[in-house]
């Protein structure tokens, strides 16, 4: 069997903070006695990515996930557990180790702010010794990829957040790392910038071979380039495998979208109404009952078009971060 | 060692582009750099010229050159490394830095040797005018001109690595501006930069030989001024060099040290 | 007074803030205390190789470093930091919130941000210059008192109007955020009488960077050397630059708002 490009076990990583009070007293006592908190953010968690995987990474704010990708990339040093990447253990910094990944911060800069990204790359080649053709092979792939043409020339700060989110994650990838850790890379970004580097991203890993993980909190992100998803809440995993039966597992209803030729018509009798706007009504309707309400509305309704839908994915979501709430 | 000259030749490209972004303040740093030991350089000198026209074993205008030399020194050695690394830490710069497949200094490093490549000359030339305003004098032998140059390369290198390995404190403390007050006050006193040392009290000089402060910037002075002999000259080069490993040996300790706090807390 | 109560309003601000610090108050009188041994020490080491530097004994130095840690940290706890945020707000956007307030702009910019911890200064100010005017005696009368207070508000109202002005340039060039910094620089020379200095550099911290009018000007007029020019000068200066900062402002503020100025 290949050995995992990834491999996690029971890894743990503990904070230990002081209390912050919020009223006068508390905080004038404070100036005396500190307390201290132990928060686990991640809490003895289990999994593995196979060398070319592109994995999805889910869960609420705080719920872990930086936490996760920064021990995977040798930042953090875990509490507990196991964690190798590529055979390396990441906190121990091997310089080998670090010339075959990257982590790419959404909101967070490596360009130096003043000068054209182009110089921030250079730096880079230098940095990761990227011999001059691959280099210059590799910056030709992402410029296309990537349409920097127009950006590579401008100071980094008269870029827009897009822009200067395309060429962060270019910098990331010059050195061509086989393994590519993503935190919130669309965050903030508009919905066309953000499906071009979606696309991006699933174009890097078809091309180069590259193991993805990636987190994220919008849906559409890991729904469009995971098939496999891993759900983190409150440091634990709550889920490990496709999208599909996530989606399967936790959904209980169903929404049936139907566009009549009588606009008046009161559909409440066949199930819950969430929408009605000229015609086209939105209904959610219990999974088992599908079939039958969809027979019903053919039936007696002057039906002129239907569609039959699974909720939309934030739903699911919710429902399984629901589960995992103690 | 080739990949490492590419590192620097780059960062050096960066470093020039990102100083003629911020060319006015580093105007306004520079006129700072100046006005300080100009400020000593006056003060001293109207001492001087109401004690007969000299305090000490200096004449005013071996004063003038003295300050005036010492401004070249203090730039030639100068580092902003310690207030630069706790606005890293603060903001978490620090974590792509650490992602690098190379030790952060390097870069660093090259930054400051880059930004130096081109204030010098500019202070050169504020130094020679300054020194026909006040008609600065310095009689250095011919071997102590050779002998300035390692001397001030050495005096950057000791300067530099103990201030990059001070500058990690902010590992361990966000009271880094306390800790870059207490010691720039104290390279304040003991470098030179108030008043030469022969000046000063000699309890003072003592700890200042002891320390490194004297290695780092009142050494290069004294010789260019023509103040020390060969023994001690050549002695001052030991010291110098034992202060070089030693911040080495420092350097490899606190950072390794530092690492491990660091991603044991995170940021 | 309505102003009053509004600046004690920011100042309550800023220190429920700084109290969630612990320790804090500790390390800036550490700090202040260190800058203040810098230039008692350099003192010492210069009144140790002579009786007068330029005709000034040493405890009128010591009166004049007094004076410069009291304007020091004048500036320092409000005039400084306001003008800082001034210049901040114009770069993110922010001072449009303060435009809609009913109060006065430029008053509220001037006072909304304080440096509590700048109060340590001032209180070494005044106790090193406490220190001075016992040592000097009877020399320093009721006349010298009184012009040392005038000096004193006419060189902080030159100070303010001259942040004020530096400060309102950033209404038209966005990367000025480390102007105040050459202050701050040239400051450092306030610590030795400016009369000190050869002219050309004389005039510069008078006329240019007006550091002669926060420390040294009130020092004279404590140890008896005012002249009537000087005196006449600070306070026709003072108005003059209120004035003309003000009149800056409201034009930077129309260019700001985008009508025409």
């Amino acid at each position: 069997m290949i050995s995992p490009a990834i491999h996690i076990k029971d890894l743990r990583k503990v904070y230990i903070v002081s209390r912050q009070e919020a009223s006068t007293r508390a905080t004038l006592q404070s100036l005396v006695h500190r307390r201290k908190l132990e928060i686990p953010a991640v809490d003895g968690i289990s999994f593995g990515l196979a060398s070319g995987e592109i994995v999805g990474f889910l869960g609420p704010n705080g719920a872990g996930k930086t936490t996760t990708l920064k021990m995977l990339s040798g930042l953090l040093h875990p509490t507990a557990g196991e964690v190798t990447v590529l055979g390396y253990i990441p906190w121990k910094r091997e310089k080998s180790f670090l010339r075959q990944i990257t982590l790419v911060m959404g909101q967070r800069n490596q360009l130096v702010w003043d000068i054209p990204a182009l110089h921030s790359f250079e730096l880079n080649r230098a940095i990761y010794r990227i011999p001059a053709e691959d280099y210059h092979r590799m910056l030709g792939e992402l410029t296309e990829l990537l349409e920097l043409e127009p950006l590579l020339y401008k100071p980094v700060r008269n870029l827009s957040l897009g822009e200067r989110m395309k060429c962060e994650i270019a910098a990331a990838l010059l050195h061509r790392p086989s393994v590519v850790f993503l935190d919130e890379p669309t965050i903030g970004l508009d919905v066309t910038m953000q499906r071009r580097i979606r696309s991006f991203i699933a174009e890097y890993n078809r091309r180069f071979g590259a193991t993805v993980l990636l987190t994220s909190h919008y849906m559409a992100d890991v729904e469009a380039l995971c098939r496999r998803v891993v759900v983190i809440h409150h440091g634990r995993l709550l889920f490990d495998g496709d999208l599909s039966i996530l989606v399967q597992k936790f959904t209980s209803h169903k929404t049936i979208v139907v566009q009549l030729g009588d606009y008046q018509a009161d559909l409440r009798s066949y199930g819950e109404v969430v929408s009605c706007a000229d015609g086209r009504f939105t209904l959610r309707v219990p999974k088992a009952k599908t079939a039958h309400v969809t027979e019903r509305l053919l039936a007696d309704l002057p039906v002129i078009d239907l569609l039959v839908e699974d909720p939309p994915i934030e739903e699911v979501i919710e429902r399984v971060f629901a589960q995992g709430n103690p | 060692m080739k990949a490492l000259a590419e590192l620097y030749l780059q960062q050096f490209k960066t470093t020039l582009a990102s100083m003629f972004q911020y060319r006015a303040s580093l105007l306004i740093w520079m006129i700072g750099q100046v006005l300080e030991p100009l400020v000593y350089l006056i003060v001293w000198s109207i001492v001087s010229n109401t004690s007969g026209g000299s305090v000490g074993n200096y004449t005013t205008k071996e004063f003038a050159g003295y300050f005036i030399v010492l401004m070249l020194v203090n730039q030639f050695t100068y580092t902003w490394i310690m207030y630069e690394f706790e606005y890293r830490v603060r903001q978490g710069a620090l974590s792509f830095a650490l992602l690098r497949p190379v030790h952060p200094i390097h870069s660093d490093l090259a930054d400051n040797v880059s930004s130096k490549l081109i204030t010098l000359p500019i202070m050169i030339l504020i130094a020679a005018g300054l020194a026909v305003i006040f008609h600065a004098s310095i009689s250095p032998a011919p071997w102590a001109i050779a002998l300035f140059i390692p001397v001030l390369l050495l005096a950057f290198m000791v300067r530099f690595l103990i201030e990059w390995t001070l500058a990690l404190a902010a590992f361990w403390t966000t009271r880094v501006g306390a800790i870059n007050q207490t010691y720039f006050v104290l390279m304040l006193f003991l470098s030179g930069q108030i008043a030469p040392l022969t000046l000063l009290p000699s309890p003072v000089r003592v700890a200042a030989g002891i320390l490194p402060f004297r290695w780092m910037i009142g050494f290069p002075v004294e010789l260019l001024l023509g103040r020390l002999t060969l023994v001690e000259t050549l002695t001052g080069l030991g010291a110098q060099a034992a202060w070089l490993l030693a911040g080495f040996v420092l350097l490899r300790i606190v950072w390794r040290a530092g690492v491990r706090i660091y991603s044991a807390v995170g940021a | 007074m309505k102003y009053l109560r509004l600046l004690g309003a920011f100042f309550w601000v800023s220190v429920a803030g700084e109290l969630a610090y612990r320790v804090n108050f500790l390390w800036q009188l550490f700090q202040s205390i260190l800058s203040l041994v810098v230039s008692l020490v350099g003192l010492g080491v210069i009144f140790s190789y002579t009786d007068t530097l330029g005709g000034w004994r040493p405890d009128e130095i010591l009166a004049l470093v007094g004076v410069y840690f009291l304007v020091g940290g004048m500036i320092g706890l409000v005039i400084q930091p306001g003008m800082e945020q001034l210049i901040e707000s114009v770069r993110d956007g922010t001072l449009d919130f303060t435009l809609t307030k009913p109060e006065d702009a430029q008053l509220i910019v001037s006072i909304r941000r304080v440096e509590i911890w700048r109060l340590i200064d001032i209180g070494l100010g005044l106790a090193v210059l406490a220190t001075a005017l016992i040592r000097l005696g009877e020399k320093v009368g009721g006349w010298q008192a009184g012009m040392f207070i005038l000096m004193l508000i006419a060189g902080a109202v030159i100070i303010y109007s001259f942040f004020l002005i530096l400060a309102t340039l950033s209404f038209w060039f966005v990367r000025v955020e480390n102007i105040l910094v050459i202050f701050q620089s040239m400051y450092e020379a306030g610590r030795w009488p400016v009369s000190l200095y050869p002219g050309w550099l004389r005039y510069g911290l008078t006329f240019i960077i007006p550091v002669a009018f926060a420390t040294t000007v009130p020092a004279e007029a404590l140890t008896g050397r005012l002249t009537w020019e000087t005196l006449l000068g600070a306070v026709v200066l003072a108005v003059v630059l209120l004035t003309v900062s003000r009149v800056f402002w409201r034009v930077g503020l129309r260019h700001y708002s985008g009508t025409s100025a």
